[in-house]
């Protein structure tokens, strides 16, 4: 009976789910974008994917694996019902309700219905909820690994075809037009590319672990002389990669890489001061505005003070600048408790933003019109480079850029281990106790926070240069967000964190041109999702684990009187010792 | 003996920050007013709707504060909660005042107690759902969480609901229809006020009465301030945490839907990024008066909205700033910065620690 009701619960959410999804336009944005051509569009993908999942998480609580089948098929079936209901309704309310959610049309309908006419369009989606409901119910049956290598296939599917717009041209452009024709036919994989990609991906899926864990073995068992070398490879391997990347990927797959550049970069600044030094800033734009102002002020030639210096002569004097910046904003505020720095910081954000748009500052700052024509960061945006030949284009700002991103890693993952970085950590961990023991926590604050602003600086500097102009209305509130939910995503403190946060929260949205509008409603649900779920990041630094499931660890001998430890100060206190 | 108390850097600026913000006020108001650049009718102009600017953000300032009060967390996203409420409103309101086909008069026209009543109830109700749905979800998991984790989770579902009502209710900026009964000014002792500035002073001020009824008079609210006071005793103590957290949250929803209905009168245009700088303001004003603190954020809501709308002209315009009112927002973050730095525990809060 509890199982059924879980079913109910569990259908009705589904069905919520799927109504939100069409509703806020998602499902609409995708109905065209076709996946394997003529079968699958990402739209239908996103409006049943829900009812897959709600079988999964039904039928990970059952006893028998018949029960288990049926109570997720139910689950699904009433997540289609509930969904069919709604479109049902929402057609019987037609045309008022489009006056309010303005994203219900004529398309959308039909797309939903699968262009069927409401009656059997509504028990097609139950039969597909119940269908689909069983199918996630027996994913918890099949064996892991076999699990992965399915889902691995369906990731490789979709990242294929999503990749079209690019993957085309490429191939083209190196000769392989045949190539092209077996893989897609219109935007999508034609059916029996998809197939072939399926299978290669589930295969790489399946082969993964195993190969890895023999890697890792044979390395182990490597002596050390060999151990440094096989590094040494890998390191080389890695740079060579990244050197010719914007070779390999064209002009505009270029430009994306250097927008996940400039977020790893401000991602790393603010690394270091949310990540290592846990104070919670939410003005970083604020640096990021400071920069790009900076060098536009001192490399413009029109700008108002039109000294047109050189980008490599105005870099120095910018980021002591930005850093000095860094120490008076924080002095005064770093003495605040937590949750008030996220807001005072916020607080400087907005004044930053808005005083560099308002008529008073025009003639230093150019009001909203802003600062143009900033020189290039290398003489006129074209050089040569050896071996590579001429460089031009975005290609001219992603080599500097992928230098400064090295650098500030570097710099991050030494202070990490450093006497500085255990400053940190104890701040972080417990401030009290950390003063106690001779940390001089202003300081170490103070610290993080100009390390972090000239970081973040750096990276609107380069910003400037590489558009050659400057806006006030780039540097809004949503930058800071969109950083802080690029270090969440890949783990507070963790430096690939943020590099794997960079790529999947700024290059992917890139790639799909229609997923622009629904970014921050993303970043917005990642953040969420991330806190409740997962708090420690996909690449977990493995000290911020630890400290984020404390709490976890403390409740098991605690039984579950769920009113115990609420308020957050007894949180932060490590967890009992377990007899 | 020598006693050298050793002066830090930190203590240098923070010292210096005093002087200068004490000088800047002297001399920008002292500049102000000696040039005579504003009559003694647009002062009182700026402080009316001053006034009625605060009322509305005390409202939301009181969410806020509620919320604090029992969770010790910044519910970031209330703001929102706030726009969630104003712009479902709009829906019902824009319903009523499609003028009937038979007499040409609108519903809201003819009837507009009963028409603003129903607006209100639907504001009110669907910000109060916004609010318990999105304490279920996302708030409750994190009860036992460290503090920043909460803040964040906020955050993101200050975005999440922003964008989401950006999707659903599209990005249009939508004109709340206009009541003709509150067209025009009436006379209060011989002054002029504008009726919409007057609705709104006085709606919110009736909604703070009934609010501190609630508070200090019900058995709910005395397991609110129970709750808030100690948690682990209160529970102790027989009172149901997790409901009463929910009331909370439901009632701070509600007074964040009268608040939107409110704003809608004075400043008549509502789309879906509305919810981000009240909220920020509201939240300001709840620190001004000592977060937690119920007549705080009152207080705190109505000196704010007055210092915003006075304070940038009678600051900035003796110095022959521009257009002064474009940093109004500025005025609102110093004070905001200022605030937290000087007197984190607010007008009528304790200093932490008790």
């Amino acid at each position: 009976m509890a199982q059924l009701r879980r079913a109910t619960v569990i259908g009705l959410v589904v069905g919520i789910v799927m109504l939100y999804l069409a509703g806020v336009g998602l499902i609409g944005a995708f109905a065209n974008r076709e996946v394997v051509t003529e079968y699958l569009s990402l739209g239908q993908l996103m409006l049943l994917a829900p009812l897959l999942l709600g079988g999964y998480a039904m039928a990970r609580q059952a006893a028998s694996v018949i029960q288990r089948l049926a109570i997720g098929a139910m689950a699904g079936g009433m997540g289609g019902a509930v969904f069919a209901l709604g479109i049902l309704a929402v057609l019987a309310l037609s045309p008022g309700i489009r006056d309010v959610f303005i994203r219900i049309n004529e398309n959308l309908l039909s797309f939903v219905l699968f262009g069927l006419d409401p009656g059997p369009g509504a028990l097609l989606i139950v039969g597909l909820g119940l269908g689909l409901g069983l199918v996630g119910a027996s994913l918890p049956v099949v064996p892991p690994s076999v699990r992965r290598g399915l889902l691995s296939g369906v990731a490789g599917v979709i990242l294929m075809s999503m990749l079209e717009p690019f993957v085309r041209p490429r191939l083209t452009d190196f000769d392989l037009h045949d190539v092209v024709v077996f893989l897609y036919q219109a935007r999508g994989l034609r059916p029996v590319a998809a197939l072939v990609v399926f299978a290669v991906s589930a295969l790489l899926g399946l082969g993964w672990r195993p190969a890895r864990a023999e890697v890792s073995r044979r390395f182990a068992e490597a002596d050390p002389g060999a151990q440094r070398m096989w590094r040494w490879v890998a390191a080389l391997l890695v740079i060579a990669f990244i050197v010719t990347l914007p070779q390999l990927t064209g002009v505009f797959l270029t430009q994306v890489l250097v927008l996940v550049g400039l977020y790893v970069l401000l991602g790393l600044g603010l690394n270091i001061v949310v990540g290592y030094a846990g104070l919670l800033d939410l003005g970083y734009v604020a640096f990021y505005a400071v920069g790009a102002y900076f060098t536009a002020l001192l490399t413009s030639p029109t700008s108002s003070l039109g000294i047109g210096l050189n980008f490599w002569v105005a870099l120095p004097l910018v980021v002591l600048g930005s850093a000095m910046i860094g120490l008076f904003i924080g002095a005064p505020v770093l003495r605040l408790r937590g949750d008030y720095l996220a807001i005072v910081t916020l607080g400087f954000g907005e004044i930053a933003r808005v005083l560099f748009l308002s008529d008073a500052l025009a003639p230093w700052f150019g009001g909203v019109q802003g600062i143009l024509s900033i020189p290039d960061i290398i003489g006129e945006g074209t050089y040569a480079l050896p071996l590579l030949g001429e460089i031009r284009g975005p290609a001219a700002t992603y080599y500097p850029l992928v230098g400064f991103c090295l650098v500030a890693a570097f710099v991050a993952w030494r202070l990490k281990y450093s006497r500085t970085g255990r400053a940190w950590n104890a701040m972080r961990e417990d401030e009290d106790v950390a003063q106690a023991t001779g940390v001089n926590i202003v300081n170490y604050k103070l610290l993080a926070f100009a390390m972090g602003a000239a970081i973040g600086c750096l990276g609107g500097a380069i910003f400037a240069t590489h558009l050659e102009s400057v806006f006030p209305g780039t540097f809004n509130v949503l930058v800071s967000i969109t950083v802080l939910a690029v270090v969440i995503l890949g783990g507070m403190g963790s430096i690939p964190g943020v590099v794997l946060g960079s790529f999947a929260l700024i290059g992917l949205p890139e790639l799909l041109r229609e997923f622009a509008e629904f970014k921050l409603l993303v970043y917005g649900g990642v953040l969420v999702l991330m806190m409740i779920l997962r708090p420690e990041g996909f690449v977990p630094d493995v000290t911020r684990r630890r400290e984020l499931h404390e709490a976890e660890e403390g409740e098991e001998d605690e039984g579950d009187d769920g009113d115990e430890n609420l308020t957050p100060r007894d949180a932060t206190q490590p967890a009992p010792i377990q007899a | 003996m020598r006693r050298i108390r050793r002066v830090s850097l930190v203590d240098v600026i923070l010292w210096g920050i005093r002087i200068g913000v004490v000088v800047f006020v002297a001399l920008g108001t002292f500049l102000t007013l000696s040039d005579g650049l504003l009559t003694g009718e647009n002062w009182r102009d700026l402080l009316i709707f001053g006034i009625a600017q605060g009322s509305v953000y005390a409202l939301i300032a009181l969410g806020y504060t509620l919320v604090y009060g029992v969770l010790f967390m910044i519910n970031f996203a209330h703001g929102d909660v706030f726009m969630f409420g104003a712009m479902t409103a709009f829906f019902t309101a824009d319903a009523l005042a499609a003028p009937d086909p038979t007499t040409g008069v609108s519903l809201l026209n003819a009837n507009p107690l009963f028409g603003m009543a129903l607006v209100l109830a639907t504001a009110m109700l669907s910000a109060m759902l916004v609010a318990v749905v999105l304490e279920r979800l996302a708030y409750r998991p994190l009860r036992r969480a460290p503090r920043l984790v909460p803040l964040i989770t906020a955050i993101g579902a200050s975005l999440f609901i922003s964008n989401s009502v950006r999707g659903l209710y599209g990005e249009r900026i939508l004109g709340y229809p206009q009541l003709e009964i509150l067209r025009g000014t009436f006379d209060l002792f011989g002054i002029p006020v504008l009726k919409t500035q007057a609705v709104v002073i006085v709606g919110a001020a009736l909604t703070m009465v009934l609010l501190y009824w609630f508070v200090e008079r019900t058995r709910t609210g005395r397991a609110m301030r129970a709750i808030s006071e100690d948690k682990d005793t209160a529970a102790l103590m027989g009172i149901d945490v997790d409901r009463t957290i929910t009331i909370t949250f439901a009632v701070g929803g509600m007074l964040a839907g009268a608040a939107g209905v409110l704003y809608a009168i004075v400043f008549p245009q509502v789309h879906w990024f509305m919810g981000f700088l009240p909220g920020i303001k509201a939240f300001t004003a709840a620190v001004l008066g000592g977060i937690g603190n119920i007549i705080g954020a009152m207080l705190g809501g109505v000196s704010l909205g007055v210092l915003e709308s006075v304070a940038p002209n009678l600051l900035l315009l003796g110095f022959g700033v521009p257009s002064p009112n474009q940093l109004r927002d500025v005025v609102a973050f110093s004070v905001l910065v200022l605030v937290l730095i000087f007197r984190p525990y607010g007008l009528l809060g304790r200093p932490e620690g008790k």
